[in-house]
């Protein structure tokens, strides 16, 4: 019994992070239909900024949440008003190939300026978790969780209460009849790359502590991504925490009561049924 | 005009690139394919290192035969196709005499091929996929221990010393040859003495997570935790998952690979107290050339040398060796064929420990051909302690005293 | 009438590397240039045409390579009729993939075709008992065969050349072929509104199968010929991830949808690839993914393409 619970517990807990990961990319594709495979690199990138505020400033890592989200939109923003809008007229395909030389490109120059050593946080409350009934909840994942709860309810308020949040609600849903009801949607795009590189960057904070840096971390993260943006329903923020807290379960689970060596496998075999039976995934909005 | 800019930036770039660098001089070259970028770059630089300072050294003391020795190092990423691309590149290409390095199995392998193919040395320095010498390919030689001969030490250990036989034992490991052989290796021999399995699990290269394992293992209560790990990565998640998630055997006990590197104690903290490591030797610590090598790696790039290091350095010495002895006359085919005789007849001692190749049969029952016999010497049991890697078992080479049972967690 | 003088131009430059040279390294560097080229010439067919853009065709070049290797390692078949064989059971994997995957669109198709891609290595990578697992499996000496009064010599690499400027010149021929015949017309109708042309009575399903099929058979040869030549096959060298997308790459780069294209864009990036090693050692993946971009964002139709609407826009 203990173990069913520690692998449950152990298995939101860790969905929590993945669902972290995926609400950016979501929330792009949702809006531009553009899957970023960059996106796992901006992840990289939170991760190290989490990493050096607290190595040079002393910095506690989910503290530095606050410099390093607002400093991530506006890159995000200047990324895309820069780089990225001028390829997407070229079609779907050629924007994903985009992405794919722009992730190349992220990952081999934080390879080439903080060298291929391996990192990690070390915090001093991350060393004994708590043991809440006897069930391990390491702390720094603990946070982590608590704070992607925060952030999404801070997302979901934002799109479904705010003026700027229900124009990119609209424009996800229609981009020509947004645009015909006065919103400005390349402004709407622009905010949105922004909105989904802060999230990226706020994953990559709370995923530090609990696991190591490496610059290319971001090709593992990225095809979990995936995963959990399809079985949630590209384009959906409910669909992406959904998904994320679905493949951890369905990891740890799996790793327990099936196979280690097949738990992935899982995961993507689940994807597969998933995509055949529900393709616009559990709550999809987009076309399939 | 814009699209003028980029042509030409793009011209320029190709002109640059195409504007090649001067060929070396008359030197005797030794080729070596590592990572130097990619999941495995950081190991990629550590041979890099090695081979530095041996390079330097030789060369000060007059290189060999009055010549000057070069060991020049190609990226093959990890990729099997680009191993066996750049192996092509420096035997046809570059002309070198020998080759070396190759880092990972799969590439080492490739290499192997090659090299056997196109008739040129490969003098194995780190691979340890028991396979590389068990194809008969009489141009491949290995100075370092095979994969199913790291727990060697680790046996003697459980066997020698009083009450130290695992009761049960958990194994878990990475789906790599490295993993698959070194636990294969570990657990036949656990059964011929009848200790239970309680748990074989092997678990894909580069995991985030590795607490439901951990939690699986916990459910059966194992006295021994064996962990096989490549990655330094997984090496340190599994093991901070199995202290995080409560697992409390006797001893946790690594196998080399991520286990043995200094990243381990640096990233880990007190968490990598009292672990072990069953791997390849890195050098007898009470041997004062050993001690002086140690110091002086340390000096020169800031780390202490661990395995990889060690073994890097060693090879271009056996390398050196084998070149001293060769007449070499300038025609390419023959000069290889006259390496290969002289490494045949290698009878040396390095920082590493001895070398002589022979052929042999392995603790699974693989017939090596080339494969250093003082090889099984060269499995030592070696155990964190306050951050250092230090060697343990058996007595002839330890540095220090063991810990045993693990006095960090709680029964 | 110069479309067709291209084609034989670049027709008489793949054939003539051997006749030039006997630069033993040159001759691989063609022989994966060619090796991309066939490869991405049959992903061009299902996503060019079809305009149905597989990210797992690692799956095909994968299936293809271990069927070779185990029918030649294990029960002695010649790996030339295990090449064809291999191709033969790229096709009959295509099947059940096709029909699963078919039933998504766009993105989702991508994403499934990479789930499935990965659902294989990790089979491969675990059932040892057909695999070997991750010691994968090595050729140690390929079989004699007699050619007129010589035995080929397995040592050089000319024989292997022809091979693949062979399977290369063949897949271009199916291309070709293909963008003449009906089969083609459909699938450039459904790679345009796939709905659209259903309406007008085009049999989508059909059209689609049968491309990947095709598309799944040449991948598969290839992947055969990979080790054949490399000698050594393991999951993580013929089913990663980065395979899958080096081929859109080749296909996207060169061109879509053209016969040429794949050459170009397998030369391309082969040359800039080894050239960028070369010159920047540890920092030459930024040039690679710098290079990716800017060719992306000025020459979207690829390289032929761009070329090809020069030519054309400038008479």
């Amino acid at each position: 019994m203990e173990t069913f619970v520690q692998s449950l517990v152990s298995g939101v807990l860790t969905g929590s992070l993945y669902a972290m990961i995926g609400l950016g990319l979501t929330v792009v594709f949702g809006v531009m239909r553009i899957i970023n495979l960059a996106h796992g690199d901006l992840v990289m990138l939170g991760m190290y900024g989490a990493f050096w505020s607290h190595v040079l400033w002393r910095v506690d890592p989910f503290l530095s949440l606050v410099i390093w989200v607002p400093l991530m939109f506006l890159g995000g923003m200047l990324l895309y008003r820069f780089l990225l809008r001028p390829i997407v007229p070229g079609g779907e395909l050629n924007t994903l190939l985009y992405t794919a030389g722009l992730s190349l490109l992220i990952a081999n120059l934080a390879l080439f300026s903080w060298t291929g050593d391996y990192r990690t946080i070390k915090l001093p409350y991350a060393i004994t978790p708590l043991r809440p009934f006897g069930i391990a909840v390491p702390i720094p994942l603990a946070l982590a969780f608590a704070l992607a709860a925060v952030i999404t309810l801070a997302l979901y308020l934002f799109l479904a209460r705010t003026d700027l949040g229900r124009a990119i609600r609209a424009t996800s849903q229609n981009a020509e009849a947004a645009a015909l009801m006065g919103i400005d949607v390349e402004r709407i795009a622009m905010i949105t790359f922004g909105l989904g590189s802060a999230l990226a960057g706020a994953a990559g904070i709370l995923l530090a502590p609990s696991l190591y840096l490496y610059p290319t971390v971001g090709e593992i993260l990225i095809a979990k991504c995936f995963v959990i943006v399809v079985l949630g329903g590209l384009g959906s923020v409910a669909g992406a925490i959904a998904g994320g807290i679905l493949l951890g379960l369905v990891e740890s689970l799996g790793a327990v009561y099936v196979s280690v060596a097949y738990k992935d496998t899982i995961g993507f075999v689940i994807f597969l049924l998933v995509l055949l039976f529900r393709p616009s995934g559990l709550f999809g909005v987009g076309k399939a | 005009m814009r699209r003028f800019l980029v042509l030409s930036l793009v011209s320029g770039m190709l002109l640059v690139v195409a504007a090649a660098p001067a060929m070396a001089q008359d030197t005797l070259k030794i080729g070596a394919p590592q990572p130097m970028t990619g999941p495995d770059a950081p190991f990629g630089d550590k041979f890099k290192k090695a081979y530095g300072m041996a390079v330097e050294e030789i060369n000060a003391k007059g290189g060999v035969n009055g010549k000057k020795i070069e060991v020049l190092i190609e990226d093959h990423q990890a990729k099997n196709a680009l191993a066996a691309t750049v192996a092509e590149k420096l035997i046809t290409q570059t002309k070198v005499l020998v080759l070396t390095g190759g880092r990972a199995s799969g590439q080492a392998v490739e290499i192997a091929s090659v090299a056997q193919r196109l008739k040129t040395p490969y003098v194995v320095d780190h691979p340890s996929a028991d396979i590389i010498t068990a194809k008969g390919f009489e141009w491949v030689f290995r100075n370092n221990p095979t994969g199913s001969i790291y727990p060697q030490a680790f046996n003697k250990f459980i066997t020698e010393v009083p009450g130290a036989m695992p009761k049960s034992a958990a194994v878990v490991y990475d789906n790599t040859v490295f993993g698959k052989t070194i636990a294969n290796s570990a657990m036949t021999f656990l059964k011929s003495k009848n200790v239970p399995i309680v748990n074989d699990e092997a678990y894909p290269v580069n995991s985030l997570d590795f607490k439901p394992v951990m939690t699986k293992v916990k459910a059966g209560n194992p006295d021994f935790l064996l962990m096989v790990a490549v990655a330094t990565t997984d090496a340190i998640l599994l093991t901070k998952h199995a202290k995080e998630i409560g697992v409390a055997p006797r001893a946790f006990v690594g196998f080399g690979g991520g286990f043995g590197v200094e990243d381990l104690a640096k990233e880990l903290g007190p968490q990598s107290q009292n672990v072990f490591s069953s791997a390849a030797w890195s050098g007898n610590p009470n041997d004062p050339a050993v001690k002086e090598f140690y110091k002086k790696f340390h000096d020169k790039y800031g780390i202490w040398p661990k395995e990889h290091e060690v073994e890097g350095y060693a090879i271009v010495f056996v390398i050196a060796d084998a070149l001293r002895r060769s007449q070499l006359t300038g025609n390419l085919d023959a000069d290889r064929e006259a390496i290969r005789q002289s490494l045949l007849k290698t009878d040396m001692s390095t920082v590493f420990g001895k070398v002589k190749f022979g052929n042999w049969a392995g603790p699974l029952g693989d017939k090596y051909t080339n494969q250093n016999i003082y090889s099984p010497d060269h499995s030592v049991l070696a155990q964190w302690l306050d951050g250092k890697l230090q060697n343990v078992w058996p007595k002839s080479n330890a540095e220090t005293n063991y810990v045993f049972p693990d006095n960090t967690v709680k029964r | 009438m110069t479309r067709v003088a291209i084609v034989a131009v670049v027709l008489i430059l793949m054939m003539a590397p051997p006749l030039v040279t006997t630069n033993q390294f040159l001759l691989h560097l063609a022989i994966t240039v060619l090796l991309w080229t066939l490869l991405g010439a049959s992903w061009n067919l299902l996503g060019g045409f079809a305009g149905q853009v597989s990210f797992g065709h690692a799956t095909f070049f994968g299936v293809g390579a271990y069927a070779t290797m185990i029918l030649y390692l294990r029960l002695g078949l010649a790996p030339w009729y295990g090449m064809a064989l291999g191709g033969a059971a790229a096709v009959l994997v295509s099947l059940p993939i096709g029909l699963i995957c078919f039933r998504l669109r766009g993105p989702y198709f991508s994403l499934s075709t990479l789930a499935v891609a990965e659902i294989v290595r990790l089979v491969a990578l675990n059932w040892e008992a057909l695999t070997n697992g991750p010691v994968g499996l090595l050729i140690t000496a390929l079989p004699p065969v007699a050619l007129g009064t010589r035995g080929i010599n397995w040592e050089s690499k000319v024989p292997f050349y022809c091979i693949i400027a062979v399977l290369a010149a063949l897949a271009m021929a199916a291309t070709w072929i293909l963008s003449r015949a009906r089969l083609g017309a459909y699938l450039l109708a459904i790679r345009e509104d796939e709905d659209a042309a259903e309406s007008v009575g085009i049999d989508t399903v059909r059209a689609k199968v049968l491309t990947l099929a095709l598309s799944a058979f040449f991948t598969g040869l290839g992947g055969g010929f990979y080790g054949f030549y490399f000698h050594y096959v393991d999951p993580d060298a013929v089913f990663p991830i980065a395979v899958s997308v080096e081929m859109v790459f080749i296909a996207v780069v060169g061109g879509l949808a053209t016969v040429i294209g794949p050459v170009i864009g397998a030369v391309f990036l082969t040359t800039i690839g080894e050239l960028f090693r070369e010159r920047f050692q540890v920092g030459h993946l930024i040039f690679y993914g710098l290079f990716m971009m800017l060719v992306i964002r000025y020459l979207p139709e690829g390289i032929w393409g761009g070329a090809r609407r020069a030519w054309t826009g400038r008479r």
